[in-house]
């Protein structure tokens, strides 16, 4: 299935063509990502596993781990980052493959060597304003990407982001940022840009292997320099039933949705509350995606509350003190069942509820991906780390910390070059926490004029809407003195709603009482399709998703700059103050089957999934070996597989403590090249790409 | 701490083996190991090949009795440890490297070791795929084979742990305790550990530790590089070696291993010589052409990781093994040059023998003493 309407994304016209997967004839367009292609013939198996014969799907549709392998023209590849060509004979990876008898004898060639003074990995958000700092003071950089465009994960966001306007384009979608920034950095000419490259390894002489898969090509990059912008990788779960088809990372499904606009899932469970879990859930419903609730084994949200009462209001159930206690299905993931946890965070399979979904989804935090930064430190050069790979955090903050990278990096090359200090405040601030949470009370506008309602409850670093008011009339407390502060209405308002539209978490509305007695009029800001006509009656939601009685549409806007509704209503007059949203999901949809279906078999969760290594068979070796050090599990194959433990051996620290090692007894496994596999003919420059 | 009959240090290829071999003639053993588990030095980044076919007496003897150690594992103590017995292939493409092999191959026979020249078809048929231009034939010794290193020492660590020897990682030897003349303690960043023998099984580090009795052995480690790709399903079964060198290197070699991965590593020229192991920009563009020009059917295998381990080398290429002549109980079983996987099983027994028996294979000792002029070169290293 595709995406064929979206509130927020424009649906491009794509070439059709034809390719086979297992001999059948599909249709898919012509350089999408073949799983991509696979997904939306609604094909979720990719390959079957040595181990049990287990069906594997799509994981992290980003290139890192290798779970989406498929046969491509008698190859293995990972269709995640595979672009489809028509007449592509795919078919499903079973087993180890077949090394095809290609024996024709063709001339080698050396890696091109290129240079630069700082090569920086990874074009997000960090990485792109680093370059920018960097070339603006006349260094020549190389700025490495392993996708096709810039903007890192950017290009996923569809909403509008957090910060200030002024230090990190507060108000705009991330689509939008990860356009700007990629023109930024392809203006200037000292920015040497290598897309579609991934660096398979920081080497201590001082280069970079550069793998360069559509070209077939293996570049060395010497820099003098290096900054590791390498954003994070979405943590896993240790869940029975964890490596079923359908059981993927948020940012996979983001990438699906929102990148290549395939309706990857009829109905999903999201696993975790912080800000991804929350804004995939939000990406769902605008992709006309069903979401049966979120869950969150902490007591609280942990993401921004504008995000998770934003998808409240919609009719999305947040489950706090929940777990995913197992997730089954006949090679794919046809239910999944939570329970509430005690206070050790145990299972209460009492209160277990299970719900008829066909995705789940992992949102339970991301890890900085910083082995080059320790690749660096070993080697003994100049090396920094920025954005997500130097801490987790949003990509507002990413913006600034970038420029204080590239500054840092100049300084460290020996130049004279040093770091406004405010840039660190604003990057401090950038990257808070959520901070406290305030009441506040609304009361209609005497007279006839509109005025604002800010249902902006908590702290959190955002301020766009003090900047557009063309009055004027929005100022943040002084609490802190920083744009953590809560804005506040004083002044003129013409209902001009242009902090409607700008507000990130849709927190502001814009009311003034109506001509009838006991009547407001509200204005609402909505990032859905709709068919609203005058006159209709639709379900009004208070800021933390209650329903509040019903309104009736008086008018419709839309407003193109914003990708962004304005719905007026007329409104009983004591809700006008208290309503912020429309319902989006009927309720039925949320409700759990009539019984909780489930096996409690918590030792078959997967914990590495290439090798597909259980948490109960790591268990028994850690036990029966007295294992410390996580370089001996590679006695079972942990982190041995494709991805080289990029998944696993960041759940592993928690497996050895179940089995009783202290957490100052573990010792790390030891990373080496390659970050992702690289083919030999690559390695060779044998010739043969396709550009 | 504890008062032992021996200690072993290092915990690699050839320590583990031998505190097992010598916990089961009764000893009680520990081994004291810097890092934090068993393998975790130079025995991980040994790629896994094992062999009898040296050109060297001692070291054929000592090979052969690793062989028949390994093939007990699986069936005696049901420690499988991935060991295929496919054979070592030189493929030869030059009339010299021909007659270079097959003039090794009298001596080499007169040793008793099972080897021949095989025609290039059959060198074809075992490595199918494997460049038929120029092929001349090879000298295959089907008694050889290869396992994964890191069960190896995993094996024997679960054999000697069962036998009451005790593993003490993160533990750093500092010096020695000598009382006329007779070893009698270790001194160590965790404390003392009392003991009669002490054997020096340090590997990469052996110099270092011999020098604490006052020894000065010459073992001076270089590095070769190693990788390993994606698993595919079997093609081949021997260790292929080509000893044809090119402008940088001497040879590579590369198997496929019980996984279906293939491991390979290459000898480079100058030798890198000291301790670094952190892995350089080098090593892929050196040793991959190679191999495509061998094999071309490997372009499409995706290499999945590399790394980098050390081979402690003697002047002469053979081990040193013996006990000192200055400080009664402390034995040297150092300078494996790389083959200390394939030679430690077979040490380890003979070790053993002497340290709890007294007992030592002459010709063995003699050939790998401590105190015997290095001058001497082995062909086939």
């Amino acid at each position: 299935m595709r995406i064929t309407k979206h509130p927020v994304l424009d649906i491009p016209e794509g070439k059709s063509v034809s390719f086979t997967f297992d001999g059948q004839t599909l249709v898919g367009q012509d350089g999408e990502m073949v799983s991509s292609a696979l997904f939306a013939n609604g094909i979720r198996t990719f390959s079957i596993h040595t181990v049990g014969d287990a069906p594997q799907g799509l994981f992290c549709a980003n290139g890192q781990c290798a779970q989406c392998t498929v046969i491509i023209d008698g190859l293995p590849v990972k269709s995640c980052i595979t672009p489809l060509r028509a007449g592509m004979e795919i078919k499903t990876l079973v087993h180890h493959p077949e090394l095809p008898p290609d024996d024709k004898w063709r001339p080698a060639n050396k890696p091109e060597e290129l240079s630069c003074q700082v090569l920086i990995v990874g074009a997000g958000p960090s990485g792109i304003t680093a370059a920018i700092e960097l070339a603006d003071r006349g260094f020549s950089v190389i700025l490495v990407d392993d996708k096709d465009h810039l903007g890192g994960k950017l290009v996923l966001q569809t909403h509008k982001f957090f910060g200030s306007m002024a230090d990190c384009y507060a108000g705009t979608r991330g689509t939008d940022i990860a356009r700007i920034l990629e023109q930024e950095a392809r203006s200037r000419e000292n920015i040497t840009i290598m897309s579609g490259s991934t660096v398979a390894g920081i080497y201590a002489d001082g280069k970079a292997g550069v793998y360069q898969d559509r070209l077939e090509k293996y570049v060395h990059v010497s820099f003098e320099g290096l900054i590791v912008a390498t954003g994070a990788r979405e943590r896993s779960l240790i869940f029975p039933g964890n490596d079923l088809p359908g059981v993927f990372g948020a940012g996979a499904f983001q990438t699906l949705v929102n990148r290549d606009l395939v309706k990857s899932s009829e109905r999903v469970l999201i696993v975790g509350c912080g800000n991804v879990g929350l804004i995939g859930a939000y990406h769902a419903l605008q992709a006309g995606i069903e979401v049966v609730g979120l869950l969150d084994i902490a007591p609280r949200v942990t993401g921004y509350k504008v995000h998770a009462d934003k998808i409240k209001r919609m009719g999305v159930p947040i489950y706090l003190n929940h777990t995913l206690i197992g997730v089954q299905g006949q090679g794919k993931v046809e239910e999944a069942t939570i329970a509430q946890v005690d206070a050790q965070w145990n299972p209460l399979v009492e209160t277990a509820k299970t719900f008829a979904v066909d995705t789940v989804l992992i949102a339970v935090g991301l890890s900085s991906a910083d082995e080059f930064y320790h690749s660096g430190l070993a080697g003994g050069f100049p090396v920094l780390k920025t954005g997500d790979a130097g801490e987790i955090a949003e990509a507002s903050s990413a913006m600034i910390g970038g420029r204080i990278v590239g500054r840092e990096m100049a300084a460290l090359l020996g130049h004279d070059i040093s770091v406004p200090k405010e840039w660190f405040e604003k990057a401090e601030i950038l990257k808070s926490h959520p901070g406290k949470v305030f009441e506040r009370s609304y009361a209609l506008p005497a007279e006839g004029g509109w005025e604002p309602m800010i249902h902006c409850y908590q702290e959190i670093p955002c301020n766009p809407c003090t900047t557009v008011c063309p009055h004027d009339s929005i100022h943040l407390t002084d609490e802190t003195g920083t744009i953590m502060d809560l804005p506040e209405f004083g002044g003129k308002c013409i209902g001009c709603g242009l902090c409607v539209l700008i507000c990130p978490g849709l927190a502001i509305t814009l009311v003034r009482k109506s001509k009838t007695d006991g009547l407001a009029e509200l204005i609402l800001p909505h990032e859905f399709d709709h068919d609203f006509q005058q006159g209709d009656v639709v379900r009004l939601r208070d800021p933390e998703g209650l329903n509040l009685g019903d309104g009736t549409i008086i008018a419709t806007r839309y407003n193109k700059k914003h990708r962004t509704h304005l719905i007026t209503l007329e409104v009983p007059a004591d809700l006008a103050t208290r309503a912020v949203g429309i319902l989006v999901q009927p309720e039925e949809v949320t409700k759990p089957l009539p019984e909780a279906d489930f096996t409690y078999l918590p030792d078959n969760a997967v914990v590495c999934r290439c090798e597909r290594v259980t948490v109960g068979e790591i268990r028994d070796f850690i036990q029966q070996n007295d294992v410390t050090d996580m370089n001996q599990l590679k006695l079972v194959r942990v982190a041995m597989g494709a991805c080289g433990g990029k998944t696993c051996l960041d759940l592993v620290p928690r497996v050895l403590m179940q089995a009783g090692v202290k957490r100052e007894d573990i010792h790390p496994a030891t990373h080496r090249p390659l970050t992702v596999e690289v083919p030999m003919k690559a390695l060779a420059n044998q010739g043969g790409g396709q550009g | 701490m504890k008062t032992y009959d021996a200690v072993v240090i290092g915990a690699g290829s050839v320590g583990v083996p031998l505190a097992y071999r010598l916990a089961v003639r009764g000893l009680q053993v520990a081994v004291v190991e810097k890092l934090a588990s068993v393998g975790q030095g130079q025995n991980k980044a040994a790629i896994g090949g094992i062999r009898a076919t040296h050109s060297d007496r001692a070291k054929i003897k000592v090979g052969n009795a690793s062989l028949h150690v390994i093939r007990r594992l699986l069936p005696d103590y049901g420690q499988d440890v991935d060991y295929i017995e496919g054979g070592y292939l030189f493929p030869a493409y030059s009339e010299e490297i021909a007659q270079g092999l097959k003039k090794l191959l009298p001596m080499q026979k007169s040793f008793g070791l099972d080897i021949d020249w095989i025609e290039a078809g059959e060198v074809r048929k075992r490595c199918p795929g494997i460049l038929e231009d120029g092929l001349l034939g090879g000298t295959f010794s089907p008694e050889d084979g290869h396992l994964s290193s890191l069960k190896l020492a995993g094996a024997f660590h679960r054999l000697a742990a069962a036998e009451g020897v005790d593993f003490l990682f993160n533990t750093t030897v500092l010096g020695f305790e000598v009382e006329k003349g007779k070893v009698s303690a270790v001194l160590t960043d965790q404390g003392q550990i009392t003991c009669s023998y002490v054997v020096n099984a340090a590997g990469g580090y052996g110099r270092d530790i011999s020098l604490m009795v006052g020894t000065d052995l010459p073992v001076y480690p270089d590095s070769h590089e190693a990788g390993v790709t994606e698993p595919v399903q079997r093609f081949f079964l021997p260790m292929l070696v080509d000893i044809a060198p090119d402008e940088q290197s001497d040879n590579y070699y590369f198997y496929q291993n019980a996984e279906g991965q293939i491991v390979f590593c290459i000898t480079p020229r100058p030798k890198r010589m000291g301790t670094d192991r952190r892995s350089t920009s080098e090593f892929l563009p050196m040793v991959i052409p190679r191999m495509l020009n061998l094999y071309p059917r490997l372009r499409n295998l995706k290499v999945r990781r590399v790394w980098r381990g050390l081979y402690p080398m003697t002047p002469d290429g053979k081990p040193i093994v013996g006990f000192d002549q200055d400080v009664q109980g402390f034995f040297h079983a150092i300078g494996m040059c790389g083959q200390g996987l394939m030679l430690g099983p077979g040490l380890a027994d003979m070790i053993a023998l002497a340290i709890a028996e007294g007992q030592e294979d002459e010709e063995v000792f003699a050939d790998l003493s401590p105190y015997r002029d290095f001058s001497g070169d082995e062909l086939l290293k």
